[in-house]
């Protein structure tokens, strides 16, 4: 055991062991490690880490943002065909609706022009009537007239009466 | 005459003398620990100071080593684990890194007290200014103290006390009776050894990587007093590249084996929790 210590004592001597030094170098290196430790590898880590995050978090934004997009487009798609067939829908029961009210419209100035050719030959036939009747009666005094005229007798309101029915039956025939 | 040979001394010297009594602490590998720790500072405060998302210079090629390592670290002692061991291990790899490289400079170990033969210029360099703090037993040791210190408490808080000493004495494969008693008995005996193991970890970890730098130390200071003025130029520059891998492979052995340490005291602790839950299950 004493030869051992002596060894030992021969070893830190030939080799500069001395518990000054040792706790010196331990010291300095303690320094390096705390000091690293908290000001250089902590920061360092978290920076990573938050870096690490950031880009898992960009990657999952990416990706919901691209299936967004893709199902803004497709709902966009499904919005344009719906409005695509609504709007021919639409024009189509225009086109309908516009024929219907012009075969209506026409069907009206068809009868409203019927109505006033209709009204138009009544009113004609009425004025027809009212001069062949002023026609009869001029025609029938003008005959009485010339009667009396040509027989040189007065005729009685009968001969008057009776001349003017005969005329008037010979002017209608 | 014989080629003179830059000497290095096995050990570190006092910049102020041994006899400085409470100054003599501050070694010349010290004084480069302490170098190496204000680059270190340097850097770290450069590169984290006014962080953004969209990170400057600095701070994306300090983010860039953090995240290399921190992948490492958690292939290696699992990702459960590793939270607790990467600033541990990170710390370790660049401080060995930094300190290795450091060594390397012109002017480390060549510039300092001596003796003498002109104006600013020594036939011999007793005690260097700088020394690489990786080749100071004092440090390496240190550093391989720190680290097992640093493990045990990663391992208790990850397994508890308990779990540490089932982890270390207990039988495994579940074999019960004469011969699950026989096999205890053989755990316990491994335990007892593996707990030799642990305690001398300190020491083959700090002599590992004392030995590898002070031998480059040794060889790069031979080369450079061989062949006269170009000798001394051209001889250690094919070592210098070696001790690039080399300096670079020991801050990966020392920092690698602390994660294989810390590994195997507590993935056994989920492998045991996964077996009971898989237990319990059935």
């Amino acid at each position: 055991m004493n030869q051992l210590s002596q060894v030992a004592d021969q070893i830190a001597t030939d080799f500069g062991l001395a518990w000054p030094k040792f706790i010196a170098q331990v010291i300095t290196f303690l320094v390096v490690y705390l000091v690293l430790k908290k000001y250089a590898f902590g920061p360092i880590l978290a920076m990573l880490e938050t870096r690490r995050q950031r880009i898992a978090d960009g990657e999952a934004k990416l990706e919901k943002i691209a299936k967004d997009l893709a199902e803004a487009e497709a709902n966009a798609k499904a919005v344009v065909d719906q409005a695509n067939t609504e709007a021919s829908r639409l024009v189509k029961e225009a086109d309908d609706s516009a024929k219907i009210l012009a075969e209506r419209k026409q069907q009206d100035a068809i009868h409203e022009a019927n109505q006033i050719m209709a009204k138009a030959r009544e009113a004609a036939q009425l004025e027809h009537e009212q001069l062949m009747s002023q026609l009869k009666r001029e025609f029938g005094r003008m005959v009485s007239d010339a009667t009396a005229r040509v027989t040189g007798k007065v005729l009685t309101d009968d001969d008057q009466k009776r001349i003017n029915q005969e005329t008037t039956a010979e002017v209608s025939a | 005459m014989p080629p003179f040979v830059l000497a290095v001394t096995r050990h570190a010297e006092s910049i102020f003398g041994e006899e400085m009594g409470m100054l003599s602490f501050l070694t010349n590998s010290s004084v480069v620990a302490l170098l190496v720790l204000g680059i270190v500072m340097f850097i770290a405060r450069k590169a984290t100071s006014n962080m953004t998302l969209v990170p400057n210079k600095w701070q994306n090629g300090f983010e860039a080593l953090v995240e290399f390592l921190y992948d490492k670290v958690s292939d290696l002692v699992g990702p459960k684990v590793a939270p607790k061991a990467f600033p541990l291990l990170a710390t370790l790899f660049v401080f060995i890194l930094v300190s290795n490289y450091f060594g390397l400079l012109p002017g480390v170990g060549t510039i300092g007290f001596g003796h003498g033969n002109g104006f600013l210029s020594l036939e011999h360099v007793d005690r260097p200014l700088l020394r690489p703090a990786t080749a100071d037993l004092n440090m390496t040791l240190g550093l391989a103290a720190c680290a097992m210190i640093l493990w045990l408490v990663i391992t208790i808080r990850e397994v508890g006390v308990w779990g540490f000493v089932v982890h270390t004495f207990g039988p495994k494969g579940g074999l019960k009776g004469f011969v699950g008693m026989m096999v205890a008995l053989v755990f316990l005996f491994v335990g007892v050894l593996e707990i030799v193991s642990i305690a001398i970890r300190p020491v083959t970890l700090s002599l590992r990587l004392f030995g590898n730098v002070f031998a480059g130390e040794t060889v790069l200071h031979t080369m450079s007093g061989m062949g006269g003025f170009i000798g001394s130029v051209l001889a250690p520059l094919p070592f210098y590249f070696m001790e690039l891998l080399v300096g670079l492979l020991q801050a990966i052995v020392f920092t690698m084996l602390c994660a294989v340490y810390i590994q195997l005291s507590t993935a056994h602790d989920e492998e045991h929790g996964h077996d009971e839950a898989g237990h319990d299950a059935h």
